[in-house]
């Protein structure tokens, strides 16, 4: 026996999670050519088939682009730091991709683990996290090379399996998957299956071996020269997840605010000496896969990548993890 | 009293040390009297007033603002004035396309003897802002028509004829020693090639989409040695303005001109540049005719078909998209700065977080600096993760240019820049 509810039940549902003061995501096409996660309007936003994935990925949810950590207000000498502890509203990320939700996992490891960061987990915490098996892949996915599939349910609250003819079998993975579909699904025989993964593209293992191997390498250099180091594929990753932390002045209102930073730019490792410990592109690179397949792992045990394919689909000039990883693993 | 009746507008006053801030003075020695709500920014010149000091008035709450200076033959660094007009000129435009209300921005000229002038402009400055009410529709949303969209590439590839002589003229280029390194277009995208025998890895297609002059600046590729870079004859625009600034010169690079049959980019369908005109080498088959200069691009004509309140929603919807990856720095060939403005923390010149404010200021930043310097390759565009159409700004400076000072970006290498010069007689029309 399995759980089944139609699109229109769907969307109808996130019609009212909408209606009772949820905030709801999911992808929607902002134009011809582009699909993204927003903030749902109407049940009828979503976009359920049609597209490989949304060009950015959830963490926009739960890891803003940028996030208020406190205001403050200057009186002559002194400084007034006003908290920003506002409750985040429950949300629900509704038809997100399983290389989404399982970058979500990798995430908390990294705001729990020494630091236990309070606006990632009250936003974690509020939020509900509704997959959709995945029915395409395109020559970018890679999820089968990093220890996922098509049908992946880890870091989803529940997963949707396509049946077709505009049905879907629903699997809840947790309370929360539990408490937004119980009671609104219909029973049925027919159950769901995701289609086959993409076939594995490179060995994660020997590229680890090679990134811990090779520190000191001309491929590093060969490879990056194309690179312009913009941040398109560390923003668009739903792993990725470096910040900084700016000072907005008084035209944003005078507040401390965390932003998204890419390990790409010139930037990012620049000392206040005018001294650069990534002096190039090539370190640069290094270190993207360097921290996604070897040192990420050797902490946490598990590959910093979901293989969604995004850092290639965003990527100006057509780099991105696949063709560094099939390099390293073809030689 | 009504509420209207109670408000009182803030006036931010950029003016010039030695004209205007003394007719100010005099009209305060002289015991004129104007309305209070004018706060005055002394500066050295109207040349030095930057255009984000005007962006950032109105962002920290100002309803107008005035800028003043000397007079035309007035100014005490000669030509400051003269600068600032040209600039200006061209900003009003970009302000216009953005949909931001000129009517509270005021220019004018005010000499150190015109007390009285300085009286007449702020009283009647105040008056006419006062009567606009607070300045709310500054990056408001709300409803908007749709823009069309830019054609998108047809995803098939179809090679070009002159693929296989590319590839014959590099390998030799590279094999004879004539360059260490050929910047080109692979499979995926851009490639460098530093061997004879890997110029087989070479493409020329209608996925060639990368102006691959912007690779010229990167110091990994310098470092490699004297470079051949391909050139379709849009991106062959960005050397003749390079050169221009300084930032490249014709002897350091070989440049492999492609005649072009398109690249399925929304330029393309109006393109008039098929044929190089500058390359050492030019191959393929000379695309026949010029086609004529189509109409500007429909999509920039539908934004300014729109009232500028609807052109304000739309781009605050389209930035409030944007990540501040600089994906559209990046691939710019003109954007070569050593650091960036925004970069720039000692002090913060643009909010650097993704916010409205913020993105508004950042996109603001960069079409104008690239203000009749941008040739029109659509990188930016293309670059975009969030689907911006970024060179809708720039088109706008590109027909101010033509419009007001008859210049074309990468077109005539003599030609004079835009900015960094100027005429006695630019229009003033809008400068009181």
């Amino acid at each position: 026996m399995s759980e089944i509810i139609s699109q229109s039940v769907l969307r109808g549902l996130a019609a009212e999670w909408i209606a009772g003061g949820k905030s709801v995501a999911g992808p929607a096409r902002v134009k011809p050519d582009l699909v993204l996660y927003r903030t749902l309007r109407s049940g009828d936003d979503l976009l359920l088939e049609g597209f490989q994935r949304p060009s950015n990925s959830i963490k926009d949810f739960l890891f803003p682009k940028a996030e208020k950590l406190y205001g403050y207000k200057i009186h002559g000498n002194s400084i007034e730091l006003i908290e920003n502890d506002s409750p985040e509203p429950a949300q629900v990320i509704i038809a997100a991709r399983p290389c989404d939700a399982a970058a979500l996992p990798i995430l908390d490891h990294v705001f729990n683990w020494d630091f236990h960061d309070e606006f990632y987990n009250r936003r974690r915490a509020a939020t509900t996290v509704v997959t959709l098996a995945c029915s395409a892949h395109d020559e970018n996915c890679f999820c089968t090379s990093v220890g996922l599939d098509p049908g992946s349910e880890r870091g989803s609250d529940a997963i949707l399996f396509a049946l077709g003819s505009g049905q879907y079998e629903v699997r809840c993975a947790t309370e929360k998957g539990h408490a937004l579909f119980d009671g609104k699904t219909e029973k049925s025989e027919r159950t769901g299956k995701a289609i086959a993964g993409p076939e594995k593209r490179f060995d994660a293992k020997a590229v680890r071996a090679f990134v811990t191997t090779h520190f000191e390498d001309p491929f590093w250099n060969e490879h990056a020269l194309t690179c312009i180091g913009c941040g398109t594929c560390a923003f668009s990753c739903p792993a990725c997840h470096c910040f900084d932390i700016v000072d907005a002045g008084p035209a944003a209102g005078n507040a401390r605010v965390k932003t998204w930073d890419s390990c790409q730019f010139s930037t990012f490792t620049a000392h206040a000496s005018g001294h650069n410990p990534r002096p190039v592109q090539a370190t640069r690179q290094r270190q993207r896969i360097l921290h996604k397949f070897a040192i990420y792992p050797e902490k946490f045990g598990e590959i910093l990548c979901t293989g969604c394919g995004n850092c290639a689909r965003n990527c100006p000039v057509g780099l991105g993890v696949l063709s560094v990883a099939t390099e390293i693993n073809h030689g | 009293m009504s509420k209207a009746q109670e408000f009182e507008p803030k006036i931010v006053a950029y003016v010039c040390n030695w004209c205007t801030y003394l007719g100010a003075d005099l009209a305060g020695t002289a015991r004129l009297e104007y309305p209070p709500n004018v706060r005055i920014i002394r500066l050295p010149c109207t040349g030095r007033i930057d255009f984000n000091l005007i962006i950032k008035a109105l962002e920290v709450g100002a309803d107008g603002v005035l800028v003043s200076g000397c007079h035309p033959g007035d100014c005490h660094y000669t030509a400051g004035n003269y600068h600032a007009r040209r600039r200006w000129i061209l900003f009003r435009e970009l302000l216009d396309t953005l949909g931001i209300d000129l009517r509270r921005i005021q220019f004018t000229w005010i000499s150190a003897a015109e007390g009285r002038k300085w009286q007449q402009v702020v009283t009647e400055f105040t008056d006419q802002t006062r009567k606009l009410g607070p300045y709310k529709e500054l990056y408001a949303t709300g409803p908007f028509p749709d823009v069309p969209a830019p054609e998108t590439a047809s995803p098939g590839v179809k090679s070009f004829a002159a693929e296989s002589e590319l590839r014959e003229v590099c390998g030799k280029l590279l094999a004879e020693g004539t360059v260490k390194v050929v910047i080109g277009y692979g499979a995926r995208g851009p490639v460098v090639v530093t061997r004879a025998e890997d110029a087989e890895r070479l493409v020329w297609n209608n996925r060639c989409f990368s102006n691959l002059t912007a690779y010229l600046k990167r110091k990994e590729i310098k470092s490699l040695g004297k470079a051949a870079v391909i050139v379709k004859p849009c991106d062959e625009k960005s050397l003749v303005e390079l050169e221009k600034e300084a930032q490249f010169e014709r002897k350091d690079a070989h440049v492999i001109g492609m005649a072009c049959e398109g690249v399925d980019q929304p330029k393309c369908a109006h393109c008039t540049a098929r044929t190089p005109r500058f390359a050492d080498v030019t191959l393929g088959v000379e695309a026949g005719p010029e086609p004529q200069t189509s109409p500007s691009p429909n999509r920039f004509a539908a934004l300014m078909a729109m009232p500028p309140a609807e052109r304000m929603a739309f781009w605050t919807e389209e930035f409030n998209r944007c990540v501040k990856c600089y994906a559209c720095r990046q691939v710019c060939p003109m954007c070569y700065c050593e650091r960036c403005i925004v970069d720039k923390n000692r002090p913060i010149a643009i909010d650097p977080a993704p916010s409205t404010k913020g993105n508004f200021a950042w996109h603001i930043a960069r079409a104008f600096h690239l203000a009749g310097r941008c040739v029109g390759c659509g990188e930016c565009s293309r670059a975009c993760p969030a689907g911006i159409d970024l060179a809708l700004l720039n088109i706008s400076l590109h027909i101010a240019a033509q419009k007001n000072f008859g210049y074309e970006a990468g077109i005539d290498p003599k030609a004079e820049p835009v900015i960094g010069s100027y005429t006695l007689h630019d229009t003033e029309a809008f400068i009181r």
